[in-house]
């Protein structure tokens, strides 16, 4: 399956994305990425799964999404 | 030791939590919101859980809500020099504490205070009056460090919600002890003093938002957008420039834990079955001046503001001391309310307890104060 990463500018949004994310059944790690300044504090989501659910979950609540990308 | 000084600082803390801050130490030192490496995910891991449980504890929407201070008095600064500006109003009480009154003091800000009364209904009809158009800002305590009075700030953030006006409340001497619920009582910001009467470490302060903060007086490393000078507007980061104090979020952790295992109201229960126990007590002796009414509950927090008839304050609480019985003397940081009661010469001795307090150190020190 394919696994996305998704930026969300805070730490404590990845965190709180990454609890909502597994609440509805996704498979879902914390990182932090370095070398990309456009992701914030560099922590992000990496989710295996259909990402435009997840992104629809995120948005749902209230959780601002810097960039979604797909791991290469 | 008899430790009558809660309201200052619980002077004892559960195991539990000398247990979290002591794991912390060794186990948690990586800094959180800072590296990729596990420590310090784990450390964020613990950050993040014990936010979650601070807004469902005090019933905010959200762990992004919740920022961690060195202390209410800083979480009181967020507030006000966050959001007033010259020309705004402000209604505080008659018994606010010296982290309300002294940054509207420097700031400049136009302020009136609300005269408290034993009957609730007179103090809200009083704060009702003294609304202006412009008052843009409610900062009260919930109840105050040196009276006990419980202020109405469940019926005054109603009122606020209803007028458009931003309500802080002063969680100081409230929070662990009397139930507050911020959705359900309209409170926008609450400062908490966690070392209180959540048990906490020394340390750690914290202010939960529910309405945006405008502007900061703290800037710095936050972790995040480090290639931007602008400080990033996104809450908690946005107020948390530099290192969190991490053993002391984990020790407030346990002390939610155990606040939460306990119950709030079995530990209101007791502390005011023993501040009644005292005031009964005390109440016998022709030496002693009490300054407030009979305790009774959901009126008051348990703590006595009382004197030795013609010993100052300070003085007096070096003879409790040495008897081994500590209480605080003077003026609590709390002018205005000594104002209010006309002790502001001697201020006066406080006596205050906590959930490990018992009969037993109650009626020793009746009888302490029988024998000076």
């Amino acid at each position: 399956m394919k696994r996305y990463i998704i930026a969300t500018g805070t730490v404590t949004y990845a965190l709180k994305g990454r609890d909502i994310l597994r609440k509805n059944g996704f498979s879902v790690k914390i990182e932090r990425i370095t070398g990309d300044k456009t992701l914030g504090c560099g922590y992000v989501l990496v989710v295996v799964g259909n990402i435009a659910e997840a992104e629809k979950i995120l948005n749902s609540s209230g959780i601002k999404i810097l960039k979604i990308t797909e791991e290469q | 030791m008899i430790y009558f000084d809660n309201a200052a600082t619980s002077g004892h803390k559960p195991q539990t939590v000398i247990n979290a801050v002591n794991y912390a130490m060794k186990n948690l030192s990586a800094n959180p919101g800072r590296s990729g490496h596990k420590a310090s995910i784990l450390a964020s891991d613990m950050v993040y859980n014990t936010r979650k449980k601070l807004a469902d504890f005090f019933g905010a929407e959200g762990a992004e809500q919740v920022i961690f201070t060195q202390n209410c008095t800083q979480s009181i600064n967020f507030v006000i020099k966050g959001i007033l500006k010259k020309g705004d109003h402000v209604l505080v009480s008659n018994l606010e504490h010296n982290a309300v009154m002294r940054p509207l003091f420097k700031m400049g800000i136009n302020y009136d205070a609300v005269t408290v009364f034993d009957d609730d209904n007179d103090t809200i009809l009083d704060f009702e009056k003294k609304i202006k158009a412009n008052t843009k800002l409610v900062i009260m305590t919930a109840a105050s460090n040196v009276t006990g009075k419980i202020l109405p700030f469940a019926e005054i953030g109603k009122i606020c919600h209803k007028r458009g006006i931003f309500f802080c409340l002063d969680g100081a001497q409230g929070a662990g002890v009397l139930p507050i619920n911020m959705q359900k009582m309209h409170i926008d910001y609450l400062c908490v003093a966690p070392h209180k009467g959540l048990y906490a470490p020394m340390g750690i302060g914290v202010l939960i938002c529910r309405k945006p903060i405008e502007n900061t007086i703290i800037e710095g490393g936050t972790g995040s957008s480090s290639l931007n000078l602008k400080q990033p507007d996104i809450l908690p980061e946005m107020l948390e420039s530099g290192t969190l104090n991490v053993p002391a979020i984990a020790g407030l952790s346990a002390g939610l834990d155990f606040v939460g295992q306990v119950g709030i109201e079995n530990i209101y229960k007791k502390e005011m079955r023993l501040c009644k126990a005292f005031y009964d007590g005390i109440s016998k002796n022709k030496k002693i001046l009490i300054y407030t009414k009979e305790p009774l509950m959901h009126k008051y927090a348990p703590v006595m503001p009382f004197n030795l008839q013609g010993v100052p304050s300070e003085r007096a609480a070096e003879i409790l001391d040495s008897h081994s019985i500590a209480v605080r003397a003077g003026l609590h940081c709390a002018p205005s309310a000594h104002k209010t009661l006309n002790t502001t010469d001697f201020g006066t001795l406080r006596a205050s307890f906590s959930v490990f307090n018992n009969e037993n150190e109650v009626l020793r020190a009746i009888n302490a104060l029988k024998n000076v």
